[in-house]
C-alpha cells in the first residue's frame, strides 16, 4: 500500500512522500524502487520506535515532517500511513492540524494524508488512493478553465507518461490537458551538474488544484479500484468523469484515440496513424512467430488486461493470467477478452508456477517477480512492469500506445527466437 | 565545528579524523525521523542473518508487504536446496489484524510443512503481531510438537529498534537450533564460520583454503547453510566471527554455553585474509597447520598479486568513500584499500557503536571524515566536500553516487560478484579500476554549444576537423 503511493506522489512538483511508521518501510521501498527505477528514490520516514508505538507517533511524526521541510524545501509532503500507524490509532489529520498551528513554516505548505495499512490492499490500491487524497487535499473550486484531466490511473513506467505528453503536443493541446501524476522526470532524471534534492518535474501544484475546474476527467486504468479521483471530482466539483482501459494493444489504443479525438475535437495527427498502420505491419511480422504460443501473464490488473488483449489480437494464446488484486471486474474483462484461460486474482507466484507447470507454457510475461519460474522451468521471461529488478530499462520501456504495442512483439518474438536458437 | 550542515540533532554524528586520540561519535540510537535514514527495521536485520539457511523454510507473520520486499533480496548463494529462495507469508489481512492471526499463523505452518517438508521453520514476526499480541511462541511450540520439527519463533517486531535487534532476534532464533544433533567430526580442528553469508559464492573460495590446511567447517551461519549444520555447531572448537556486527553475540552465547571461544576475522583484502587462515591455525597451536597456512598464504598472494598490480596501478592515489551497514566491513574495506594505494576520505556506517567508531578513528588518516547513520542530503554534501572519485555501499546509495557523477562499487548483500579471499580482492580491484576509470565521467556534462561563445571556437574546431577527416578519406 505505502509503496504506490509513493509512485503518486513522486509525480506532483516538489512532493516528498513520507511514511508515518516504522524506518524500515520507507528504507525497503527505496530499496525496491530504487533497484527498479535506477533512480534515487528519497522517502522520508517518521521512524517509529517501541516508545512511539506505545505513547502514539504524533511527536514523531511532527519532528518527521518538520526535518523533511528543513532538509528538502519541498513544496508539498505526502503522508502514508503504514500497518503500525494505523493500527495503534494515530490519527494524522488530526497531528497535521496541530503540526500547522505549532509550525509557521508550514502553515501554507500542502501536506496530503493518505490512510495505507500494508493488510488492507497492494501497491495499486496505495496508488488509487494517493491520487484520490490529492485531489481531496489540493482541488480547489475556481474559474472554468475548459481543460481535460487526463488521470494515469494506473502505475506506468516514465517512458509512458512522456508518451502520452508528446502526443499531447503533437495534437497541438498540452496545455489543454491537467496529466496527472507525472513521474516522466522524476523517476528518470537526466544526470546533471548541479543534483536538485528533489527531482524536477512533476504536476504543478497549481494544476492539482485546478482540476477542479476542468470540463472533464479522463482516467486511464485503475478500473478495479475503489477508491479513485475521477468520481470525486465529479461529486464534488461537477467534473464528468470516464474511464478507459489503458491503451495497450490495437484496440484499446483506438480507443482511447477515439475518446481523445471526441475530447479535442481534433483527428488525432498523422504521425500516430502511420504509427499505428506500423503496428498492423509489426502484427502482420510477427503472427506466425506468435500463433498459438502459450504465455502466463501476470502483474499489475490493468496492465495484465492490456498485455492479455494484446496477445489475442497477435493470436497468442493467454493461457494462464495472474494478478495480485481481487476483483470481479478484472475476471469479466478477461473472460471477456480470451477464450478460457485461467484467471488467478489475488495469486501468488507459487499459484502461478503450479499452473504453469501444468499449463504446456512457452513464455513468461510480467514482471521480474517470474525469475524464479523462468529459471527453474527454462522459460523465457519478457519483463514487464514493476517490479523489474533484474534487468535494466524499466524507466524507458514503453508499452502505451501503437509504438509500445510494437516494440512489446517485438520483445515477444525476439524472445521466442533466442530461446529457439539455443536448443 | 560541523564538517557540514545537516538537521538539527545530526551533527555529533559526523566528525572529523584529528589527531591521533581516538574519537567518540553519537551513535546507536534512534534515527532522526524526517532524515530519510539508510537504516531497516528489526525485521530486515533479522531476515537478512536467517535468510541465507537454504533449507530452512522461512515465514513472515505480518502484511504481505514485508515478506514481498525481501523476497531473494540477498545475494547469498546455495549449492543445493533453494527452499530459502521462497518468501512465504501468512498475508495478514484487516480481519485478522481485528481478531489475531494465530489461527491463520497455525494453518499456514503445518499447510507448508506438509508440502515442503523443511527440517526447520522460522516464524517471523513483524510490527503489526507485535500490536496485536498475536502469541507466537505459542503458535510455534505447538506446531513443533504436532510435526516434529523445530518451529522457532524470530521476536522481530519491526518497530523495537534498527537492525542490530533484529541480528540478535536471529542468533536468538539459530541459538534454539544449536547442540540438537551428534556429529562425529573428520578433522581434530573444527571451526564454525560465524557472520559469512556466501553473498555471490565468497563462501566458496574460502573453504576449501580452510580444508586443504586441515581445518573442518561444521557450520557457517549462515551462508549456503543447513539446518543440520547448525545443529552440530556445538561440536567446534573454534568460532571465527566475520561479521561481528551481526554475529558477535551469538559468538558469545556459544561461548557461554558451549565453551567454544571466538576471534573476530575478515576474509576481505589480502592482508586479512592470509591473517584469517594465520590465525585459525595458531588457535589450534599445531606447527603442521602453521606451516600449511603459510605455504597456502604464499602461494595464493604470489597467484592473485600480478593481476591486482595492474589494477592497482589504474587506481592508486584515488580517494574512496566507504558507507556500510556494519562496522566490520567498515573497517576491513580501509585495509583493502589501502592495499589498492588508494586514500579513504569518508567513512560511515548505518548501525556501529561507540567502540566501533572509536576503532575506525584509530585506522583512518586525519581529515577522513566519519559519519554515523547518514542519510542522502549529508552523503550527497559529503561526497562532494571530501572529492570522493568512488562510493563503496548498497544499492540505495548507488544512484545518488552516479547522479553525482562519482564511481560506485556495491559491497552489500545483495552484491553479485565475489570480493573475498584471495580471488575476491582481484574481483573488487577490478571493479573499482572499471567504474573509476570509465569514460562515461569524462564526458562533458554540459553540451558545447556553437551558438555559446566560450565554446564556440573549440566546437567549431572540432566539427572543421571531422569534415577535414571525412574529406582526406574520399
Amino acid at each position: 500500500m505505502p509503496m504506490g503511493t509513493v509512485l503518486a506522489f513522486k509525480g506532483i512538483e516538489g512532493c516528498m512522500p513520507l511514511f508515518h511508521g516504522s524506518q524500515g518501510c520507507a528504507t525497503y521501498m527505496r530499496l525496491y524502487l530504487a533497484h527498479h527505477f535506477r533512480e534515487p528514490v528519497d522517502i522520508g520516514s517518521s521512524a517509529l520506535s517501541e516508545k512511539g508505538t506505545v505513547y502514539g507517533g504524533a511527536a514523531n511524526l511532527k519532528e518527521g515532517i518538520k526535518n523533511l521541510i528543513s532538509g528538502y524545501r519541498p513544496k508539498a509532503i505526502g503522508i502514508a500511513t503504514t500497518c503500525l500507524a494505523e493500527t495503534i490509532g494515530d490519527d494524522i489529520v488530526q497531528i497535521i492540524k496541530e503540526f500547522r498551528i505549532e509550525e509557521p513554516l508550514a502553515s501554507h505548505l500542502p501536506i496530503i494524508p493518505v490512510s495505507t495499512p500494508s493488510y488492507s490492499g497492494s501497491h495499486e490500491e496505495g496508488y488509487a488512493r494517493a491520487l484520490l487524497a490529492l485531489a481531496k487535499a489540493l482541488a480547489k473550486r475556481g474559474e472554468p478553465n475548459n481543460k481535460v484531466n487526463l488521470v494515469i490511473g494506473s502505475v506506468l513506467s516514465p517512458a509512458d507518461v512522456r508518451y502520452l505528453k508528446d502526443m499531447l503536443n503533437d495534437w497541438g493541446c498540452g496545455d489543454e490537458f491537467i496529466l496527472l501524476p507525472d513521474i516522466s522526470e522524476t523517476l528518470d532524471a537526466p544526470l546533471v551538474e548541479d543534483l536538485p534534492a528533489i527531482p524536477e518535474g512533476g504536476t504543478p501544484l497549481q494544476d492539482v488544484a485546478d482540476t477542479a475546474n476542468s470540463r472533464e476527467t479522463l482516467t486511464i486504468g485503475g478500473r478495479f479500484q475503489k477508491d479513485f479521483a475521477g468520481a470525486f471530482l465529479e461529486e464534488t466539483y461537477d467534473v464528468k468523469s470516464s474511464l478507459l482501459p489503458l491503451p495497450i494493444g490495437l484496440e484499446h489504443t483506438d480507443l482511447f484515440m477515439c475518446r481523445m479525438e471526441e475530447l479535442t475535437e481534433r483527428r488525432l495527427p498523422r504521425k500516430y496513424e502511420t504509427e499505428r498502420g506500423r503496428l498492423l505491419d509489426t502484427l502482420a511480422d510477427v503472427h506466425k512467430y506468435l500463433a498459438g504460443v502459450r504465455v502466463a501473464v501476470f502483474g499489475d490488473s490493468d496492465i495484465v488486461v492490456g498485455l492479455t488483449r494484446l496477445l489475442t489480437e497477435v493470436g497468442a494464446v493467454p493461457a494462464i493470467v495472474a494478478t495480485g488484486h481481487r476483483s470481479p471486474g478484472f475476471m469479466a474483462e478477461i473472460r471477456a477478452t480470451s477464450a478460457d484461460p485461467i484467471i488467478l486474482c489475488g495469486a501468488d507466484f507459487t499459484d502461478i508456477h503450479a499452473h504453469v507447470g501444468k499449463g504446456r507454457i512457452d513464455l513468461l510475461l510480467g514482471t521480474s517477480n517470474g525469475k524464479q519460474i523462468s529459471q527453474k522451468e527454462k522459460m523465457p521471461l519478457v519483463r514487464v512492469g514493476l517490479p523489474n529488478h533484474d534487468r535494466v530499462g524499466a524507466n524507458r520501456q514503453l508499452i502505451l500506445g501503437y509504438e509500445g504495442a510494437g516494440r512489446l512483439l517485438d520483445a515477444l518474438t525476439n524472445a521466442l527466437l533466442e530461446e529457439r536458437s539455443r536448443k | 565545528m560541523s564538517v557540514i550542515k545537516t538537521f538539527e540533532g545530526r551533527e555529533g554524528h559526523i566528525a572529523r579524523k584529528a589527531g591521533s586520540d581516538p574519537m567518540s561519535l553519537s551513535c546507536s540510537n534512534e534515527s532522526l525521523a524526517g532524515a530519510v535514514s539508510q537504516r531497516a527495521c528489526v525485521y530486515s536485520g533479522a531476515r537478512v542473518v536467517l535468510n541465507p539457511l537454504t533449507n530452512a523454510l522461512h515465514l513472515v507473520h505480518g502484511p504481505i508487504g514485508c515478506a514481498s520486499y525481501t523476497w531473494d533480496i540477498r545475494g547469498s548463494s546455495t549449492s543445493g536446496p533453494t527452499l530459502y529462495k521462497m518468501s512465504f507469508s501468512t498475508d495478514m489481512k484487516e480481519l485478522d489484524v481485528v481478531f489475531g492471526g494465530e489461527k491463520k499463523l497455525a494453518t499456514a505452518i503445518k499447510e507448508l510443512a506438509h508440502k515442503y517438508h523443511p527440517p526447520a521453520i522460522f516464524v517471523y514476526s513483524t510490527c503489526i503481531v507485535g500490536i496485536i499480541g498475536d502469541d507466537i511462541r505459542a503458535v510455534c511450540g505447538q506446531a513443533a510438537a504436532e510435526l516434529g520439527i523445530p518451529v522457532i519463533p524470530v521476536k522481530s517486531e519491526g518497530f523495537k529498534g534498527n537492525k542490530n535487534e533484529g541480528y540478535k532476534a536471529a542468533c536468538n532464533a539459530l541459538f534454539e537450533l544449536i547442540g540438537r544433533r551428534d556429529y562425529e567430526s573428520r578433522s581434530p580442528y573444527t571451526i564454525n564460520l560465524l557472520g559469512e553469508y556466501n553473498v555471490a559464492g565468497d563462501l566458496w573460495a574460502i573453504k576449501p583454503l580452510l580444508e586443504e590446511m586441515g581445518v573442518e567447517v561444521v557450520a557457517t551461519f549462515t551462508g549456503d547453510g543447513r539446518v543440520e549444520e547448525i545443529e552440530r555447531a556445538n561440536h567446534a572448537r573454534l568460532n571465527l566471527v566475520q561479521c561481528s556486527g551481526s554475529m558477535t553475540y551469538l559468538a558469545k552465547k556459544m561461548e557461554e554455553k558451549f565453551g567454544i571461544p571466538y576471534r573476530r576475522i575478515s576474509f576481505f583484502g589480502l592482508g586479512d585474509m592470509s591473517n584469517a587462515l594465520r590465525l585459525a591455525a595458531e588457535h589450534f597451536g599445531q606447527p603442521s597447520l602453521m606451516d600449511r597456512a603459510e605455504e597456502i598464504i604464499e602461494r595464493e598472494t604470489a597467484r592473485v598479486m600480478p593481476r591486482i598490480a595492474c589494477h592497482r596501478d589504474r587506481v592508486q592515489g584515488k580517494k574512496a568513500a566507504i558507507y556500510m551497514g556494519g562496522a566490520a566491513k567498515a573497517v576491513s574495506l580501509v585495509k583493502g584499500f589501502e592495499e589498492l594505494g588508494m586514500e579513504v576520505v569518508i567513512i560511515g556506517t548505518q548501525t556501529g557503536d561507540s567502540e566501533d567508531y572509536r576503532k575506525i578513528s584509530c585506522i583512518v588518516k586525519d581529515g577522513t571524515v566519519i559519519v554515523d547513520d547518514a542519510n542522502p542530503l549529508e552523503l550527497r554534501e559529503l561526497l562532494q566536500k571530501q572529492k570522493a572519485d568512488v562510493l563503496v555501499a548498497g544499492v540505495k546509495e548507488r544512484f545518488l553516487a552516479y547522479k553525482l557523477g562519482i564511481a560506485f562499487c556495491d559491497f552489500n548483500h545483495d552484491r553479485t560478484t565475489s570480493f573475498e579471499g584471495y580471488d575476491g580482492m582481484v574481483n573488487f580491484a577490478r571493479e573499482i579500476d572499471v567504474s573509476l576509470n570509465s569514460p562515461v565521467w569524462k564526458l562533458p556534462k554540459l553540451r558545447a554549444s556553437t551558438l555559446e561563445a566560450g565554446e564556440y571556437g573549440k566546437m567549431r574546431e572540432l566539427i572543421a576537423m571531422r569534415e577535414s577527416g571525412a574529406a582526406a578519406n574520399v
